[in-house]
């Protein structure tokens, strides 16, 4: 067996486009995930009855239905209902923060819930508002403590944004795909394409877990 | 008990917080059950009792952490008001502090201590940071202005939290026993600065299981037990004559001889 890599050099700006895409989906998707998921943990834990209802049920719904069927039915569905039709980056974008935002506002959910009573009682002790508890106090502290889970959505999105090649978006897979057919060399090809996603994903669970190791006694209380 | 109010009137001070046949109730649990009180400008008042006797409750409904179901609670010559906002400027104007010390574990010890001033009052940064270090010059900690809390020990934890509560100017502070979680060698450090304080004039409404300092620092002492104050009076009398029964019995538990 012989190994050629050739086709990967002469394709290189092609596979880096698609690179490009593959990142941009992901930071755009965690940033619009975070804050969505953010909202939905906070408005869950002191937001209205009613409210944490509703918002519960999205985020139950979104965790039951896997990553591919959100991205298909965004995709194909979703602009029959509302008539018009998304940009394929633009569905998976959709797709894709919605599902982690799901996750993020569990995880955030959770942060919030875990720091105890006291640290409320103290700042109100203080006279501080609900918001002013909340934004100082409390959101600091869950943060720190949720660095961990949080690395870990990170990961995940990277990973899932791979899936958008089933709508043709043009990322490193979906591009992958294509100079593989052409050249034939899919070993070497999808080889290379397993240590992109490796080079990409390590260093933000690494830096993440080191980050946490260094501020988790802020988030101790 | 009408012995006792003699004796306590005759500094002539006027009262700062009255309870009214206060109640409280969780659920079908009665907390409070009829407590009427009142603690006057410039005392320490120690309140005793055994656990579960609502000592701690009390102290949460005084600053409106709790909401009363029954009687009322006179703050300054005005009930506690009803609503967030309205509750906030009350709170203002009471110190608390809590047997977990509850530092803010995300801040240093002076921006504990300056938070409160700066987000809540308004204050200047540059004011709120002079007012933290004498503050922290007060509890004997101006070293310890950039530690977090992680790196201090509970007694010197236990006076940032002291200086947090007084960075807000209170006009009455209310410690939930102070010194309960802390190490034996380190309490004393805590109650010191307490003795000062009480030393200044300030108004104390202390939850201690340290007889030694309810009889030494306090002017007045009030038993609890099951929701009520069953008995109060002067440390001496408390300590030396209780008349209750369960006065007895608890500071024959609490290792006090009667
Ligand atoms: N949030 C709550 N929900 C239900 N019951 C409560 C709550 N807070 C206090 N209680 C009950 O009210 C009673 C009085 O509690 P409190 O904490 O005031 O007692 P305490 O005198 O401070 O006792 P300790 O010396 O153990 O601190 C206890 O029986 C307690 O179980
Ligand atoms: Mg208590």
């Amino acid at each position: 067996m012989e190994f050629d890599f050739s086709p990967i050099f002469e394709n290189w700006r092609y596979l880096r486009d698609g690179l490009l895409i593959t990142i941009s989906l992901s930071v755009l998707s965690i940033i619009a995930a975070s804050i969505l998921g953010g909202a939905i943990g906070l408005a869950r834990v002191y937001g209205p009855r009613w409210l944490a209802g509703v918002l519960a049920f999205y985020v139950d719904s979104a965790r039951s239905i896997p990553a591919l069927v959100v991205l298909i039915w965004m995709y194909f569905a979703f602009p029959l209902m509302v008539g018009i039709s998304l940009p394929p980056f633009w569905a998976a974008f959709i797709a894709l923060s919605a599902y982690i935002a799901a996750y993020i506002s569990e995880i955030v959910r959770g942060g919030v819930l875990s720091i105890r009573s006291g640290q409320t009682r103290a700042a109100k002790a203080l006279g501080m508002s609900q918001n002013q508890t909340i934004l100082k106090i409390i959101l600091p502290q869950a943060v720190v403590r949720i660095l961990p889970q949080y690395g870990n959505m990170l990961s995940i999105t990277v990973k899932n944004s791979a899936i958008c090649s089933v709508i043709a978006v043009p990322d490193y897979l979906q591009n992958s795909g294509i100079v593989a057919a052409q050249t034939y060399r899919p070993l070497e090809i999808y080889t290379v394409a397993l240590i992109v996603y490796i080079a990409m994903i390590l260093p933000l669970t690494r830096s993440t877990d080191w980050l946490y190791s260094r501020l988790s006694h802020l988030g101790r209380s | 008990m009408s012995r006792m109010d003699h004796q306590r009137n005759a500094i002539g001070k006027p009262p700062i917080v009255t309870y009214n046949n206060v109640e409280k109730c969780y659920g079908d649990f009665t907390a409070l059950n009829g407590v009427t009180a009142e603690v006057n400008r410039g005392e320490v008042v120690c309140l005793i009792g055994p656990s579960g006797s609502g000592k701690s409750t009390l102290l949460r409904c005084t600053n409106a952490l709790e909401q009363i179901n029954g009687g009322e609670i006179i703050f300054d010559g005005a009930p506690l008001p009803k609503g967030e906002n309205n509750v906030r400027l009350v709170r203002r104007r009471m110190g608390m502090v809590f047997q977990s010390f509850e530092l803010f574990p995300h801040m240093t010890a002076i921006e504990n201590i300056n938070c409160a001033p700066v987000t809540v009052l308004g204050m200047p940064k540059r004011e709120a940071e002079e007012l933290s270090y004498s503050l922290l010059k007060k509890v004997g900690l101006v070293e310890k202005a950039h530690s977090y809390p992680s790196m201090l020990s509970g007694g010197q934890q236990q006076r940032i939290a002291i200086a947090r509560a007084l960075a807000m100017g209170p006009e009455v502070m209310l410690f939930d026993e102070p010194t309960s979680a802390l190490d034996p060698e380190t309490v004393g450090e805590v109650l010191s600065v307490m003795s000062d304080l009480a030393g200044e004039g300030m108004t104390m409404i202390v939850v201690t299981h340290e007889m030694s300092f309810a009889r030494r620092v306090s002017d007045w002492i009030m038993v609890f037990d099951k929701g009520r104050v069953i008995e109060e009076g002067r440390p001496d009398n408390i300590f030396k004559h209780p008349t209750e029964g369960r006065t007895k019995e608890f500071l024959r538990h609490v290792g006090v001889e009667v």
